[in-house]
């Protein structure tokens, strides 16, 4: 049964969706959704309703998709008990009893898992630990902080040791200091637990910081998946050189910096008063078509004063994707 | 890390979910302020019964029925309170998607928080029984009204806890469930404050046979006041078993296509 499963699906794929559409009467939440994650941290990006919470139920067997098919941690859509067994999940909108201790909290949904009392007390102390809660597990959830309460939601979404972990905003509302900690709290699970995470945020510094892989979502379509290096070396600013020339040669810079090759636009620099921004074509190795502009320069007798390669973020490609869909 | 063929099967999960609803019900107070409250309200007619000049007057066996209607009928009710808020309170207080996530079965979830309102009904007894005993002890009937309370109670607080727990399972918040339970309640209640003459005639009679409560509290009262032997009268409690039962099934039916939202998304 479980090398049938697998037969079907991306060797290797924590999930696997393929053209998921959801549907709330007219409106589209999810257009033809389709992607993969492999093992690692992969981070969900969108803007405010692009569909990632949808997408985060749909996965996590709450909501059934329109059309469209998925598998996560081998099991496919049918099997939604099975997959429950077999995922963590921290919701959006995560609320908590504030009357129970956080021991009593994960020993409960440790229970529900399937786990005798005796273990489920000991899983519930052991993801306590794990998220930095251990000397809090008998305290009342009511006395929490906010970023407590995050915490003890990734616990619950461990205490089962899941294969996948889904965390929808994991560091909403947090303070920063509160917010670094999830995030090491995240970093360090992905490490010791070795489960695939699929985190969904727009807090793309969040993603950036953590994230192996991203995929993007714009108004309920894929429009950018991939590595989050390769998804940033895509952006338009890795590609942009800006060289700064005496100011009275900066118009003849710009004429011969337009016909060097793999160069797909020249620009005065906004920033500086001599500089010139030369954009090269997609696709092409920034190092090499920058060296290439110099030397037209250097030929052409034009002194460089200064140099400067742009980097691009993930806020850039993000950006980027999400503008170029909207047109 | 479990491997993925080693993973607990989850059995019972009815009884963890109902274990925790006792819980949060009993040591969050929620409801022993009820039963106190219940309690307490028990007392006052007690003491009317033994004080008011009007209602002294009844006989023995009217006020052991008295105590017997009331207990059934507000037991139950507490019954549906808290039914009504098993599952829309857990979508205000933002804690069913955890739940609905876990392998736990959508019926084993709401067939436990079933059973923890139920507990409300079998204390609301447990406490009805010293009332019906010193009413009833000396005419000899105690033994028989603590039985028909518990029979037609059972099926009463059945069929309300399941109404409860439906229209709780529909809707978004517990403002809502509650209201909708009530007024629920209320049109079963009704048909008491029809004026006798309704009452007598043969439609008052089918709708008091149709409807669970009225039905119920019927077969009380000929049982009881009139010493009716307890199989005379028993076709009046069709309506309550068959409600008991319907309600049951809905609630087993709307439990499988349970969500985040209710019915109206």
């Amino acid at each position: 049964m479980q090398e049938a499963r697998t037969s079907e699906t991306t060797a290797g794929a924590a999930v696997e969706v393929r053209e998921i559409t959801k549907r709330y009467g007219d409106r589209v939440a999810l257009d033809a959704v389709s992607f993969t994650v492999p093992a690692g941290v992969v981070g969900l990006l969108g803007p405010n309703g692009a569909g990632k919470t949808t997408l985060m139920r749909i996965l996590t067997t709450i909501l059934e998709p329109t059309a469209g098919t998925f598998t996560v941690a081998g099991c496919g859509q049918a099997e939604a008990g099975e997959i429950r067994r077999r995922i963590g999940v921290l919701p959006e909108k995560a609320g908590y009893p504030r009357v129970q201790t956080g021991g009593e909290y994960l020993t409960y949904h440790g229970r529900l898992f399937g786990l005798h009392r005796t273990q489920a007390t000991a899983a519930a102390r052991r993801a306590l630990e794990s998220v930095g809660l251990a000397e809090r597990g008998r305290s009342l959830i009511g006395s929490y902080s906010r970023g407590m309460l995050q915490r003890l939601g990734i616990a619950r979404a461990l205490v089962t040791d899941p294969s996948v972990v889904f965390l929808d905003e994991p560091t909403i509302g947090l303070d920063p200091a509160g917010r670094r900690d999830i995030l090491e709290t995240i970093r360090r699970l992905s490490r010791e637990h070795g489960a695939t995470i699929l985190l969904s945020s727009h807090q793309l510094a969040d993603v950036e910081e953590i994230c192996d892989r991203a995929v993007i979502l714009n108004r309920g379509r894929v429009v950018s998946a991939g590595t989050v290096a390769g998804l940033v070396r895509g952006v338009e600013a890795n590609r942009r050189l800006v060289v700064v020339v005496p100011a009275d040669r900066r118009a003849e810079a710009l004429a011969h910096a337009r016909a060097a090759p793999n160069v797909q636009h020249v620009h005065r620099a906004a920033d500086h008063p001599s500089g010139i921004t030369v954009v090269f074509e997609p696709g092409v190795d920034p190092d090499v078509a920058g060296q290439a502009v110099l030397r037209t320069l250097l030929d052409a007798g034009i002194a460089i004063r200064r140099l400067e390669a742009e980097r691009g973020t993930l806020s850039e490609a993000f950006l980027a994707a999400t503008e170029a869909d909207d047109r | 890390m479990h491997a993925a063929g080693h993973r607990p099967r989850l059995r019972h999960a009815w009884a963890v979910v109902a274990e925790q609803e006792l819980r949060d019900a009993w040591l969050g107070g929620r409801a022993l302020a009820l039963i106190v409250l219940f309690s307490a309200f028990l007392s006052v007619v007690l003491y009317l019964l033994a004080t008011n000049t009007a209602l002294n007057l009844l006989e023995q066996r009217e006020a052991v029925t008295l105590m017997s209607q009331l207990g059934v009928a507000v037991g139950a009710i507490l019954a549906l309170i808290l039914a009504a808020d098993a599952v829309s309170g857990e979508r205000e207080r933002s804690t069913l998607e955890a739940l609905l996530v876990s392998p736990a079965p959508r019926r084993a979830i709401v067939f436990g928080k079933l059973l923890a309102a139920l507990s409300l009904w079998a204390a609301a007894f447990v406490v009805v029984i010293p009332y019906l005993w010193f009413l009833g002890h000396g005419i000899g009937i105690a033994g028989e009204a603590a039985a028909a309370t518990l029979f037609v109670g059972t099926m009463l607080a059945v069929a309300l806890a399941g109404l409860g727990m439906t229209v709780s399972a529909a809707t978004d918040s517990n403002r809502a469930s509650l209201s909708i339970s009530l007024l629920a309640l209320l049109a079963l209640v009704a048909p008491t404050q029809l004026p006798p003459a309704a009452q007598s005639g043969w439609a008052g009679n089918v709708l008091f046979r149709l409807n669970p409560v009225t039905a119920g509290e019927h077969y009380l009262g000929r049982l009881l006041t009139d010493g009716h032997p307890w199989w005379q009268d028993i076709s009046w409690l069709l309506s309550p078993a068959i409600a008991a039962g319907v309600l049951l099934a809905v609630t087993a039916v709307s439990a499988e296509s349970l969500g985040l939202r209710g019915w109206r998304h």
